[in-house]
């Protein structure tokens, strides 16, 4: 008989998992403070959740993504509320490359970053164009108005910023989690459920 | 110590205010927008819970009335949409942009309100425990309780590790690809001293058995409040009312 989501997401929080995914959504929401400290032009704000996707499991990292987004509304960024379907993508789909072993190789971790960027952007588009009008309070609304001062549709020209921006910044957090990942010692790794996404099958760890 | 609120009004209103959002026309909307503000000194639920959220509100109003403001202005500057309404340093204004403007700035900032009232005015605290009465399994509200944790902890660690690297010679001030590198520098050590403290806190509650024990579950019960009724039955009148003008045009 198949598993209930409250059943798969109860066997996930098992153990360091719990305090960990607390951790990530931390993460998630503190990011930004490393990048603006560094002067680096991007968000990471999904980090924590692919972290999580890779060192845990799909359904924690779902979890993870929807509890920062409701976090960060409380703190004071209301409209993210709005985009928990689009970190619950992330989420699923991170665990779900992990799952099929593509952390294990950097090439892989690069074309899953990128199309996690278009995933992401698809899915946030029409949530951006439908309730906000593709007004997000932040600097990518003049690339929005551009496009669609150039003739575009509204949904386009938010799809189209969307693909400015969601790839290459989810390229860059997918490369960051891999060369971590990498670098973390294996015992304390196999500690944690995920562990064998980051193992070739047949090898010692 | 102060009693705790039941919060199911409060979200019942957030949701009447999402449908506001959605269904009226915006001069409506820019009206509730000014309401709430009002609201949040004359309402003693949707008072800011700490002097810091008041602060945070605050700001957080001028801070999108500025962009309300800009939005609308740029709309009408980029968008030539209709006739010319005004002509600023040259720049020629349009009614079609400017009314799509207003009408995206009006929705945005109701529904912004809306939901940042509720959290300035609600401890996260009380409301973890909401959400665990109404369902939410123990071990969730306990994570999200972990984060409140971390979120204390994690800038005062980032610092200290910026710090350290800085101290190291890490290239924190460099070129954009020296800084990127830099970057693994400060969340390496963070992410290691993460799992560590996970490790260590997932065997407490092991130890403790809060993990295999069965845990109770505390339910609400399907009973609701009659204010909580009355305004979800407003919500549920002003969505079918547009439904219907939407329908016959």
């Amino acid at each position: 008989m198949s598993k209930s989501i409250r059943q798969r997401i109860a066997e996930e929080m098992t153990g360091a998992a719990l305090p960990f995914v607390a951790f990530c959504i931390a993460l998630n929401l503190t990011a930004g403070q490393i990048t603006a400290a560094l002067k680096i032009p991007l968000y990471l704000d999904s980090i924590g959740t692919i972290l999580v996707a890779v060192l845990i499991g799909p359904w924690s990292a779902v979890i993870c993504g929807s509890a920062a987004n409701l976090l960060a509304a409380a703190l004071g960024n209301p409209s993210m509320i709005f985009f928990i379907p689009v970190v619950a993508v992330i989420g699923a789909f991170t665990g779900f490359l992990a799952r099929l072993g593509w952390f294990r190789k950097w090439y892989l971790v690069a074309l899953g970053g990128l199309l996690q960027g278009i995933l992401a952007a698809a899915a946030s588009a029409p949530i951006s164009a439908y309730l906000f009008s593709g007004v997000m309070m932040a600097g990518t609304d003049f690339l929005v108005l551009y496009f669609r001062s150039v003739g575009n549709t509204l949904l386009n020209s938010v799809l189209y910023q969307g693909l400015t921006s969601d790839p290459a910044d989810k390229l860059v957090s997918y490369l960051i989690v891999f060369f971590l990942t990498r670098n973390l010692p294996q015992r304390l790794v196999s500690r944690l459920r995920g562990a064998s996404n980051l193992r070739t099958p047949g090898r010692p760890s | 110590m102060s009693a705790r609120q039941n919060l199911s009004p409060k979200l019942a209103f957030v949701v009447l205010l999402w449908v506001c959002a959605f269904t009226l026309p915006w001069t409506i909307q820019a009206f509730l927008c000014v309401l709430l503000i009002i609201g949040r000194f004359a309402i003693p639920a949707l008072r800011p819970g700490s002097p810091r959220s008041a602060r945070a509100f605050s700001r957080f109003i001028l801070y999108s009335i500025a962009v309300a403001t800009l939005v609308s202005i740029l709309n009408a500057a980029l968008i030539r949409e209709g006739a010319i309404v005004a002509n600023i340093f040259g720049i020629s204004l349009h009614q079609g942009g400017l009314l799509f403007g207003a009408r995206t700035a009006s929705r945005l900032l109701l529904l912004s309100f809306s939901i940042l009232l509720f959290f300035v005015s609600t401890p996260l605290p009380d409301f973890i425990q909401y959400l665990q009465e109404k369902g939410l399994p123990p071990y969730l509200a306990l994570m999200l309780l972990l984060t409140l944790h971390f979120l204390d902890q994690l800038p005062i660690r980032i610092h200290q590790i910026f710090l350290a690297q800085q101290a190291r010679g890490a290239p924190v001030d460099s070129g954009m690809l020296a800084r990127t590198k830099a970057l693994f520098s400060i969340l390496s050590p963070l992410v290691l001293s993460s799992i560590v403290e996970s490790i260590e806190r997932g065997t407490a509650l092991e130890l403790r058995g809060f993990l295999h024990k069965p845990q109770p579950v505390k339910h609400g019960g399907s009973h609701m409040d009659w204010l909580t009724l009355l305004v979800l039955s407003l919500a549920i009148v002003i969505l079918s009312y547009s439904i219907v003008q939407w329908l016959i045009g």
